[in-house]
């Protein structure tokens, strides 16, 4: 009866063989294609360098008057704008400014990509069942895999710094963006297309003028989480040599240091909430905007 | 409530009945090292107490720091195989003289060492780079990742003992003024990523690792000549601290990597066989590359490694252990 409480499992010897001819493949990938890949995505490194040499250069009052700036433009509402100022002032105070300017450099960047490529997967999605069957389960992978497995092959494809920090964030943060704008535009009332058709709207206009204003509350949903995800991946991020607020989080993770592992994480909370807040208040904006317009 | 109880009632029991009429060893809790030769001293206690003492052996997983704390403060594990003391050098003092802690074995691995490496590549292509001063003249060979005009030195991760020291030292060897920058590394994952990349492409990478390990091994990792004297109270009192309680650190040395089989006092008296036994354990950093080689090409744990230590290698381990507890062993395999 050995055979009903053994699994009949791949021997030793060959499941060996089998993970080590996986590794090997992959090695001799890397060693044939590894300066092709990193050379290909030298452009974007060149950016992050760039914009976070920016952010570092830019003189901190400065800064501080652009974000007051972005916030009252966007939102129009002095307590969000306020609350950004001290939160910064705050951050700066306690010394985490440098920290601070590099973990924005990687979400501003990461953010872009995730809202660049996940609205026109989201919306080839709402269009196609096809593409919803095949991109769903890809979703669900990129979720729940555990982030150090697939930080390995970036790693021996890229070296750690910041690109594959960046590429482990984007895999993690996109997917709520992408579910989000397919749900946004799958939810659209049927009667106000037909409405559309009737008007004689082409299909881009449909989706343009129709589909995505509907469809704003559940993609700025996307945009929250996407946002929120990333600044949650910077702790992971910089496991792998990506500057910022995740390394001193580290460092005080393996000393035990109790008050730096509370501050970093706190400023990396406020990061999150003054993105989000501005964000979400240009969102509703804009469809109060839309709103009274149909009115 | 009531099956919480009965779950107790029956771990005590079951404690109780592995612990129970045996020798006076009884439950031991190894501290594991998070790292492939830390595993495998580990699972090697544990397989000659298990086998040979008969001992009810539990593992404890974690690093150097919290391990140290643990044992100093809470007194478990029982036995911590593979300690880098260095890094908490005082608290393992003062709890060795209040007469808690022992340092059963004062160097079971010899010939290890720590401090900054380089890839087979660099030393093979650059046989002029004998010492640091050679290195630090030529920061083009090891270009920065993200500023190709510097050289790049691969830090130790964030939180290890030995990042304070590369930072000490890299201010020391005025390494910024000649053209050098700190790569963060972020985790010992990524430095190991990094040491893969580079050896696997045959690339030139400085940084800092430590042996014997699988990947000084593996990749043939080159220590760098210092080149300079060593001080110890400079040591203990600048390099090893933070960046700004050392205002004015000197060039040095790396220190004499200190690694210790540490063990509760209590544990050692209670099974004075076992202590022996760790007492006289003690390996070359050859042959314990060899085991480490072992684990990365079969991708075997430090457990499978350890049997294989034992089936491979009784002249060595027939030395440390007791005539009856060689028979038990033999026995088991």
């Amino acid at each position: 009866m050995d055979w009903l409480t053994e699994f009949p499992e791949l021997g030793r010897r060959d499941l060996r063989d089998f993970r080590k001819g996986i590794d090997e493949s992959f090695k001799s990938f890397t060693r044939t294609y590894g300066e092709a890949i990193e050379s290909f995505f030298d452009p974007l490194l060149q950016f992050l360098i760039w914009l976070e040499r920016l952010l570092l250069a830019t003189p901190w009052p400065l800064f501080i008057i652009v974000v007051a700036g972005l916030g009252w433009l966007a939102s129009r509402n002095i307590k969000i704008v306020i609350g950004s100022v001290i939160s910064l002032f705050l951050i700066g105070y306690l010394g985490m400014w440098e920290d601070t300017m590099s973990t924005v450099s990687i979400i501003v960047v990461c953010t872009m990509l995730c809202i660049g490529l996940g609205l026109p997967i989201g919306i080839l999605m709402s269009r196609s069942d096809r593409a919803q069957r095949i991109v769903t389960p890809i979703l669900d992978v990129m979720q729940t895999i555990p982030s150090f497995v697939y930080l390995i092959p970036v790693v021996m494809l890229l070296g750690i710094g910041k690109v594959p920090g960046l590429i482990s964030v984007v895999i993690y943060a996109i997917p709520p963006m992408i579910r989000l704008t397919n749900l946004g535009i799958r939810l659209v009332d049927k009667e106000v297309l037909e409405a559309a058709d009737a008007f004689g709207a082409s299909p881009w206009q449909k989706l343009v003028q129709v589909q995505i204003p509907l469809a704003l509350p559940n993609i700025f949903a996307g945009v929250n989480q996407t946002i929120m995800m990333s600044l949650a991946m910077v702790v992971i991020a910089s496991m792998i040599g990506v500057t910022g607020l995740g390394q001193p989080v580290l460092k005080a993770i393996s000393n035990q240091y109790l008050a730096m592992g509370l501050l970093n994480g706190l400023a990396i909370v406020a990061l999150a909430i003054i993105f989000d807040r501005i964000s979400q208040s240009y969102g509703e904006r804009l469809q109060k905007y839309r709103g009274d317009r149909g009115e | 409530m009531k099956k919480q109880m009965l779950s107790a009632a029956l771990l005590v029991a079951s404690s109780t009945s592995f612990a129970g009429g045996h020798s006076s060893c009884g439950d031991v809790v190894i501290g594991e090292m998070n790292w492939a030769s830390g595993e495998f001293l580990a699972q090697l206690d544990g397989f000659i107490m298990t086998e040979g003492y008969q001992c009810n052996v539990e593992y404890l997983t974690a690093g150097t720091m919290p391990q140290i704390t643990s044992m100093t403060e809470k007194g478990t594990p029982d036995v911590a195989s593979e300690l880098w003391a260095n890094a908490a050098a005082l608290a393992i003092d003062a709890a060795v003289e209040e007469n808690r802690l022992v340092k059963l074995n004062p160097a079971p691995i010899t010939g290890a060492g720590e401090g900054w490496m380089m890839s087979a590549a660099a030393a093979a292509a650059h046989p002029e780079l004998k010492t640091i001063d050679d290195v630090i003249a030529r920061p083009d060979l090891f270009p920065h990742p993200e500023d190709p005009t510097k050289g790049g030195l691969h830090n130790c991760p964030s939180g290890w003992g030995c990042q304070l020291v590369t930072d000490n030292l890299f201010r020391a060897f005025d390494m910024e003024a000649k053209g050098w920058k700190l790569i963060d590394t972020g985790s010992g994952a990524g430095l190991d990523g990094s040491i893969v990349k580079a050896s696997e492409r045959e690339q030139n990478w400085l940084g800092y690792y430590w042996a014997p390990t699988t990947l000084a091994g593996k990749y043939n990792l080159k220590l760098v000549d210092y080149n300079s004297g060593f001080d110890q109270e400079h040591w203990d009192t600048c390099i090893v601290k933070p960046v700004e309680e050392c205002d004015n650190p000197q060039r040095s040395n790396w220190t004499k990597s200190e690694i210790v089989s540490l063990a509760q006092v209590d544990f050692a008296t209670r099974a004075p066989q076992v202590a022996e036994y760790i007492t006289k354990r003690t390996f070359d950093a050859d042959l314990l590359n060899k085991y480490l080689t072992y684990m990365d090409d079969n991708q075997a744990s430090g457990e499978e490694a350890a049997i294989e230590f034992m089936l491979n290698e009784e002249a060595v381990w027939s030395t440390w252990v007791s005539e009856d507890a060689a028979k038990a062993i033999n026995k088991s395999l």
